[in-house]
């Protein structure tokens, strides 16, 4: 028993060791690398960068500080990902159960679905304005396609087994489709959620890059256009984290709804 | 066997097929099979890996379309909304997202019954098959061998007309297929329900069976009826037993 307890010790300490030691060597040679060679002319080493984000907690970057560029790109991503989630579970899912609906809408998806996000700023801007619709339709537009695809996919993959068995137990066709599709896709519509998350984040970055005036992308921008450098970075470090704050958090909405499929962890 | 011949004949007819033929396509599967299951018995339907077994219970609960002939239950045909049948396939079907105790209720749930008859067969066959301890549990925890008594609890909860069973300890291994045999037949003991049980085992089908059916290779006819008087608990070394099974065996050797 005590051994045991030794045991499992041990083991999670060399797996966070495992964990930390690429990253912190990683900041060391970064952080050499800007005191002892050229690269120090060009960026930042990590602990300026640390040392600008915790500043600009405090102290604003252009407009606003680092927070609130961090909650205006969390309101876009929220409204246009959370959209996209909504509409793209229920295209997947009539997508899967109408044959009429698959017919008249599956050509039309497959033509627009290749566009990439980045290309359809100049119309978004052109329809809604420079304002916050078209941030919120670029996430949107990012976002939509994984959500529907993989929903579509789960139900074509529902276990006719399983379908059978329903049947069997006296299930309705309406049964079958509530008891027995939907629950067996949840899976893939956590799946879709998750990828659909990187690309919508990836979408606000753009969208705020391009057309804005807060957000972190614009940080990023800005940096830019002020040969900044410690912004651009810092911009970077803040989306890093939020990115996977972000995913942390669906992660464990996914582990409270869909313990059953989580196994063992 | 004479007495019990006459016995069956006695008893009262739950299923009646007559006369049923499925092709797929060009591919014949079953020939113009006949015959009757009657209430409260365990039948057990032999054959050949491959012969035709699954196809037989997927027509006669209309998962499959039959190509001709009549299969009727209380003497109309099958249909599933409205008669109580219960399925156990081959395959494991316990519904992942749901716990051992709400896999069990599901039938119950969609068959509409009332909350404290549902919770009460709940507990029942919860306790008929020893599963009261996992009742929480959801079933990418359990074994196979656990997975299997969910979904024979899940099929008995509501209290089947005619139970089906395709295979459903194929896959187990030989301790674990004993211990379920012997908690099937208690558990038929004590529900009297009507079980059609398919295997290609044939020391299975003669230590369960009250009656089997041998069916030939494919296309599938019956063979051979044979009723199986032996007293239970059956022991697979008794000579008696060890005699049937060599019957049976014989049978399905000589095509
Ligand atoms: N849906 C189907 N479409 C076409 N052919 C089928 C279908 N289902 C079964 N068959 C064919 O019918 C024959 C009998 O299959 P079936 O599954 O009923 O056999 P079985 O006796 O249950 O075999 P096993 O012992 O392997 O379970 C096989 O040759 C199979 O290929
Ligand atoms: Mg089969």
């Amino acid at each position: 028993m005590g051994n045991k307890t030794v045991n499992l010790i041990g083991k999670n300490s060399m797996r966070i060791v495992l964990t930390l030691l690429p990253i912190i060597g990683f900041l060391i040679l970064w952080q050499l690398a800007a005191m002892f060679t050229s690269i120090g002319n060009l960026m930042p080493g990590p602990i300026q960068v640390i040392e600008s984000l915790f500043i600009s907690f405090a102290k604003p970057l252009g407009p606003h500080t680092i927070q609130m560029h961090a909650l205006y790109s969390l309101k876009r991503v929220m409204v246009g990902y959370g959209s996209a989630v909504v509409t793209g579970i229920i295209f997947g899912v009539s997508l899967g159960l109408s044959k009429m609906f698959r017919a008249l809408f599956r050509p039309l998806f497959e033509l627009i679905r290749p566009i990439p996000t980045v290309a359809w700023i100049p119309i978004s801007i052109l329809w809604f304005g420079v304002d916050e619709m078209s941030k919120y339709f670029i996430v949107f537009y990012g976002a939509f396609a994984n959500v529907a695809l993989s929903v579509y996919m789960g139900i074509q993959r529902v276990d006719p087994v399983l379908v059978g068995a329903a049947k069997m137990l006296g299930c309705s066709e309406r049964q079958l489709t509530f008891k027995v599709v939907l629950p067996s896709c949840i899976p893939y519509i956590f799946s879709g959620m998750q990828v659909a998350l990187s690309a919508g984040i990836m979408s606000v970055v753009v969208a705020e890059m391009i057309n804005s005036y807060e957000g972190i992308g614009w940080n990023i921008h800005a940096g830019q256009q002020t040969a900044n450098m410690t912004q651009v970075l810092t911009g970077m470090v803040a989306l890093a984290i939020f990115g996977l704050l972000m995913a942390a958090i669906l992660r464990q909405v996914e582990r409270r709804m869909c313990a059953w499929n989580t196994r063992n962890t | 066997m004479a007495d019990s011949e006459v016995d069956t004949r006695q008893r009262e007819i739950l299923v009646r097929v007559r006369d049923l033929t499925k092709r797929f396509d060009d591919l014949l599967v079953l020939d113009n099979i006949s015959f009757n299951v009657y209430r409260h018995e365990f039948l057990c339907i032999v054959g050949p890996t491959g012969c035709g077994k699954t196809t037989f219970l997927n027509s006669l609960t209309r998962l499959y379309d039959i190509t001709s002939g009549e299969i009727l239950l209380d003497n109309e045909p099958v249909d599933l909304r409205k008669h109580n049948i219960s399925y156990v396939f081959q395959e494991a079907s316990a519904m992942p997202w749901l716990t051992v105790e709400d896999n069990i209720r599901f039938g119950l749930k969609i068959r509409k019954f009332s909350k404290d008859v549902a919770d009460a067969r709940v507990e029942d066959v919860i306790k008929l098959v020893n599963l009261q301890k996992f009742r929480n549990y959801y079933p990418a925890q359990l074994s196979i061998g656990m997975l299997q008594r969910v979904v024979i609890a899940r099929a008995f909860a509501t209290n089947p007309t005619l139970l089906l069973m395709d295979e459903p300890y194929g896959q187990l291994d030989i301790e674990l297929r004993y211990m379920l045999e012997d908690e099937l037949i208690a558990i038929w003991e004590k529900t009297r329900a009507t079980v059609v049980f398919i295997t290609h085992n044939i020391e299975e089908a003669v230590y369960l069976g009250q009656r089997i059916l041998v069916l030939t290779n494919k296309p599938a006819t019956i063979k051979r009826e044979i009723v199986n008087d032996l007293p239970r608990p059956r022991n697979i070394a008794d000579h008696k037993f060890v005699e049937l099974r060599e019957t049976v065996t014989q049978l399905i050797k000589w095509w």
